[in-house]
């Protein structure tokens, strides 16, 4: 049960996303992170930045590799997977960032938000819950 | 992508719990990176070599120019304060494989804006100097030699500050930078910049970057090679105090762009040094178009290195000793003068995540006062790579993990 439960929850993270799927920039609600500007969140997933507007370092999280991840930095930073994997294979090997956190299921992620107040994720938008709040919504 | 090696413990099937993400927090992050890669010249009396990166080799096809090997720890101390440990393998001009440590710094971020990092870190020379060993992000199998083989020198034990700013979507970044580099020449001889000081510009959009930079230094050179050994034995003093020694000085500017909208991607560099003597001043330049299509992404590059100033002049007497003397000499200049020409024609295949193939082919034509970035085997005079027309192949897998 564990495995298909684990099989499941990889293969609903990797499942293609339509054309038009919305995704959420989400933090735990009760977390002390209430807003984030579009550029703010360009330069955190792009390893420019590591803290918010007020300073606080925030934790990032990845969902698996997989077309909601290559569709969530297509539509934050313009970049395409390839675009995506060689620019943060230059920003790690020149030690210049490190990576967000990779979950490996939307399950994890949520867990992990709300064990940590102060972490970012980005989640399809029909993953909604009423323990996040949307910081942000990409289309 | 490049993920923390721990991270495959919290997938075993086995476990009961979902790792918390504390546990996943941790201080330490192990990546790395790796280039297979071999070329292959259309000519067996000549090789080919990045002069100041690998040894000549002598077989064929040769694995020394592009295969590479790189482990890198990240450390976090603090929330304002990271080191990073960067260990490089790869044939090098005179310890094998011997790892190299190529980053070993600690970094110190006061602000969102400002970082400010000590100890080894790469020289950044070129626009792609952060990347020379990191094959995967790059279009080629290797940069072009005629930009990228004007200067070999890659270590920068010093200090420098990373300045970033945003004004509307443009990231601008200021890199000042200082500290000392040295290379070891084939076969014995040794580079060295002393007190290097250099200061890059980068603009960024979504689609373009632009960089400029400017660096100069006292440099220190001693050829180490028999051949070279031989030739100052017989030359005047006067002149073999301009061929080698610790009285040189060397700049060196860059200039590149990279257009990238995800489809279409051109890159173009002009690179430009100047030295007082050891080392002859040259340019070069490279321009790169490269469209993907999927998981394919041909390209086709041409490159140029034109020689502006040789190493040192001379007025040699008429006498017999005096032409033997010169002939001697002009064969000198011909060897440490690697202007030439080439076009590349490649594709670069993403087979998976982290996984790419690159094959390319190259037409290089030397000059007939020039070896070019190819080394003669056997008999150096009889066999010097002047005035030809070279094919060379080359294959890589690169990969990050």
């Amino acid at each position: 049960m564990l495995a298909l439960g684990l099989f499941l929850s990889i293969h609903a993270s990797n499942a293609l996303p339509s054309q038009d799927m919305a995704i959420h920039i989400v933090t735990a609600e009760q977390g002390h992170l209430r807003q984030l500007q579009r550029d703010e969140a360009e330069l955190l997933f792009l390893g420019r930045r590591t803290t918010a507007a007020d300073g606080t370092p925030v934790i990032l999280i990845d969902l698996p590799a997989g077309p909601i991840r290559d569709r969530f930095y297509l539509l934050l930073t313009g970049k395409n997977p390839q675009q995506t994997r060689a620019y943060w294979s230059r920003q790690v090997f020149t030690g210049r960032a490190r990576p967000p956190l990779e979950a490996h299921s939307i399950e994890q992620a949520i867990e992990w938000l709300l064990q940590t107040p102060g972490t970012v994720a980005y989640l399809p938008a029909s993953n909604g819950d009423a323990r996040l709040r949307v910081l942000m919504r990409l289309q | 992508m490049i993920r923390q090696l721990s991270l495959l413990s919290a997938i075993v099937l086995g476990s009961m719990t979902t790792p918390a993400l504390g546990q996943q927090a941790s201080p330490w992050q192990l990546s790395g990176f790796g280039t297979l890669g071999m070329v292959a010249t259309s000519q067996s009396d000549i090789r080919f070599a990045r002069i100041g990166v690998d040894r000549p080799g002598s077989e064929t096809p040769d694995f020394g120019p592009d295969t590479v090997l790189g482990i890198q720890a990240n450390i976090s101390l603090s929330p304002q304060t990271s080191a990073v440990l960067q260990l490089v393998s790869r044939e090098r001009p005179a310890n094998g494989y011997l790892p190299h440590p190529s980053l070993a710094f600690v970094s110190y971020t006061p602000s969102p804006d400002l970082s400010i990092r000590l100890g080894r870190l790469r020289v950044p020379f070129f626009m792609h100097s952060d990347s020379l060993d990191i094959n995967y992000a790059l279009p080629w199998i290797r940069p072009p030699v005629e930009v990228y083989g004007l200067n070999p020198f890659s270590d920068l034990d010093g200090i420098d500050v990373l300045y970033r700013t945003r004004i509307g979507s443009t990231d601008l970044e200021f890199h000042p930078y200082a500290g000392r580099s040295a290379i070891p020449i084939y076969k014995n001889g040794r580079g060295r910049l002393d007190r290097l000081l250099g200061f890059n510009v980068s603009i960024m959009t979504d689609r373009l970057t632009l960089f400029v930079g400017h660096a100069t230094s006292p440099l220190t050179l001693h050829w180490g090679d028999p051949d070279f050994d031989r030739l100052v034995s017989i030359l005047p003093p006067e002149l073999n105090r301009e061929l080698s020694g610790g009285r040189g000085h060397a700049s060196f500017s860059s200039a590149g762009f990279q257009w990238d909208d995800g489809s279409w991607q051109l890159t173009g560099e002009y690179a430009r040094r100047v030295n007082r003597r050891y080392a002859n001043s040259a340019h070069g330049w490279h321009l790169t178009v490269a469209h993907r299509v999927d998981a394919l992404t041909p390209y086709l590059t041409l490159a140029r290195q034109t020689e502006d100033r040789p190493i040192a002049h001379y007025d040699f007497p008429t006498t017999l000793p005096g032409q033997l003397q010169r002939h001697a000499f002009e064969q000198f200049l011909i060897s440490r003068n690697v202007a030439q020409r080439s076009i590349t024609v490649g594709i670069r295949w993403d087979i998976q995540r982290n996984i790419a193939i690159k094959t390319e082919y190259t037409h290089t034509k030397t000059l007939h006062d020039s070896w070019g970035s190819y080394f003669p085997r056997g008999d150096v005079l009889a066999n010097a790579p002047i005035d030809r027309s070279i094919n060379m192949l080359g294959l890589s897998v690169d990969v990050t993990f």
